[in-house]
């Protein structure tokens, strides 16, 4: 047996095989990266070298695209939903998981029931919901549809009972209280659960179409997703724009991916523990 | 024995001030539309007013060749794209566990990376990539693999095999993950006992890997299938409503037309929904039932 490694064909397929599989992965990242330096028609063309056109790029997604406000849309919208998703869906699986009663096991298993309806079959009630209480094309009809998700009661609940149950009994007979008890003792040492949540929650919500596509009516209230697919439907499209607003949505995912890829995976892994 | 019974009564009420308010957006959100659809469905929408039509929604279904062609490319998309998928995020994991030592970590990162991107970025991304005259068919052109460019958008056959492209690129990542995870769980004394019974690497693949993970490939197939099913994304932007003269139309994209976009007929879209409820359920069901039966061996 030899120290060195052997280059059997094999291996060399092997190689190539990934290494291929990572080039295809990774390239309409740099693609779209240089194509915010083109102008529109040279992204098109896919040319793969940068090109002068970074600053008018900007500008005209700046100015003529409202990129800013579409940001902060999309931001807001995001970061509100991780809030009261966190505080809602925490709190209900911590109450279902540590205050065992028959009758909330009847009501998580409606809930798990209610994990099969695909969006589009709860849109149209929805819709005619939020019509009716007149809250079209505002963020609100955006954001209080995905506060509660069952998938992450159901995350966060698999989480909880990892929480030994004696160390509440141990506060308790400390004379905490039960909601000081989650507050203070429970939330705390469950935050690498807290933080997989709120990136599910986070993705979900600034990557989501459908329904803002049916709520938001006017310009000022769209989200970056809308923004996008509306300049698609352009007569002439602003590749060279269309690209820096590309990357703006795809950006903070990216860092929150990279800075957080243990927790991140967590949150997409959490439904196969 | 009464002080304990009222501090019993305190946690339940405590359990439930824990999960009200979830409750309240489950009720608001969930089964209140649940529960008015079963009044839509009933309706005919004309205009602003509506009629009681009973089950002629489902009748007038039975006639919509647009709609059973919708479903007939979900069916497509699924049989063709899942299978393809799964095969490669399982090849690929198991490629990264055991043919390379240097690099591992970089080339997971690498190919995990497109699930970072969101539906409307890959279809916006593979619109542009995919036009007759874009990069893609250029390089092709270039490397003399075509002497004309391919239709990618434009052509109703290779439209569709773009939807499966874009797909296959954003999601085989994140399924490798899965399998990653779970190769992680096989004992490497198995592959080490094959390998001394002189079983190629190709044979431990299938009668080694495949079977043991059948769990998460089930898995896996759950939640791709009902993606695939909800499918809407990628044919309203990447090729444009369903385009080229409704190849890539779905069921999802066609109801969401029908509410939302060529006339209000909630009624009828919500009869359609109906029918993508119960296929997805179906689906759900079988490979339900699949898992389970493996997990009671």
């Amino acid at each position: 047996m030899s120290v060195t490694r052997r280059w059997s064909a094999g291996r060399i397929l092997v190689i190539l095989i990934l290494a291929l599989a990572a080039v295809i992965s990774v390239f309409p990242f740099y693609w779209m990266i240089v194509g915010t330096t083109l102008n529109p028609n040279d992204v098109l063309r896919g040319i793969l070298v940068p090109g002068r056109d970074f600053v008018s790029n900007w500008l005209q997604a700046v100015k003529n695209y409202n990129l800013p406000l579409f940001f902060f849309n999309s931001l807001k919208i995001a970061v509100l939903t991780v809030v009261f998703g966190l505080v809602v869906n925490g709190l209900a699986a911590f109450g279902f998981e540590k205050y065992p009663s028959k009758a909330r096991d009847k009501v998580f298993g409606v809930l798990l029931l209610t994990l099969i309806i695909p969006q589009i079959a709860l849109v149209i009630p929805m819709f005619r919901m939020f019509a009716f209480f007149d809250l079209l094309n505002t963020h609100a009809a955006i954001i209080l549809p995905s506060i509660m998700s069952v998938f992450i009661i159901f995350f966060m609940r698999q989480n909880f009972k990892m929480f030994p149950t004696e160390i509440m009994e141990a506060a308790r007979v400390d004379g905490a209280g039960e909601f000081s008890i989650f507050v203070r003792i429970v939330t705390p040492s469950m935050q690498a659960t807290y933080a997989s949540a709120a990136i599910y929650l986070f993705l979900g919500q600034w990557n989501s179409y459908l329904w803002p596509l049916i709520t938001i009516l006017t310009d000022t209230k769209k989200t970056l997703p809308i923004a996008m697919a509306s300049m698609m439907n352009a007569y002439t499209i602003e590749y060279g724009a269309l690209m820096v607003i590309v990357c703006i949505s795809v950006l903070p995912v990216l860092v929150l991916f990279l800075s957080m890829q243990k927790q991140f995976v967590a949150g997409l892994l959490g439904s196969v523990k | 024995m009464e002080k304990r019974g009222i501090y019993q009564r305190y946690l339940n009420r405590f359990g439930w001030f824990c999960v009200a308010p979830a409750m309240a957006f489950f009720t608001l959100f969930m089964l209140y539309p649940i529960l008015s659809s079963l009044y839509y469905v009933t309706r005919r929408w004309k205009g602003m007013s509506n009629t009681f039509i009973g089950l002629g929604n489902f009748v007038r279904m039975a006639h919509d060749t647009i709609f059973q062609d919708a479903l007939a490319h979900n069916f497509f998309f699924l049989v063709i794209q899942v299978p393809l998928m799964i095969f490669l995020a399982l090849m690929l994991a198991t490629l990264l566990n055991q043919g390379i030592k240097r690099f591992r970590g970089a080339v997971r990162l690498a190919i995990f990376l497109p699930a970072v991107t969101s539906l409307v970025v890959v279809s916006v991304l593979f619109r542009v990539l995919l036009q007759t005259n874009g990069l893609l068919n250029n390089i092709m052109i270039q490397a003399h693999l075509i002497t004309t460019p391919i239709g990618w958008l434009t052509d109703a056959f290779w439209a569709k095999i773009t939807i499966i492209l874009a797909m296959t690129w954003r999601w085989t990542g994140y399924n490798m993950v899965f399998f990653l995870v779970g190769l992680q769980s096989i004992d490497t004394e198995i592959y080490e006992a094959a390998e001394v019974d002189g079983a190629s690497k190709v044979r431990q693949f299938f009668t080694i890997t495949i079977p043991l993970l059948v769990p998460v490939i089930l898995f896996s197939a759950v939640t791709s299938t009902s993606g695939t099913m909800q499918l809407f994304d990628e044919p309203n932007i990447l090729t444009w409503q369903g385009g080229p003269a409704n190849a890539t139309m779905t069921a999802a994209l066609y109801i969401y037309r029908q509410a939302f976009f060529v006339n209000a007929d909630f009624g009828y879209a919500t009869a359609m929904s109906y029918v993508v409820v119960l296929i997805s359920g179906i689906f759900a069901f079988v490979q339900m039932r699949l898992l389970g039966e493996r997990r009671a061996k």
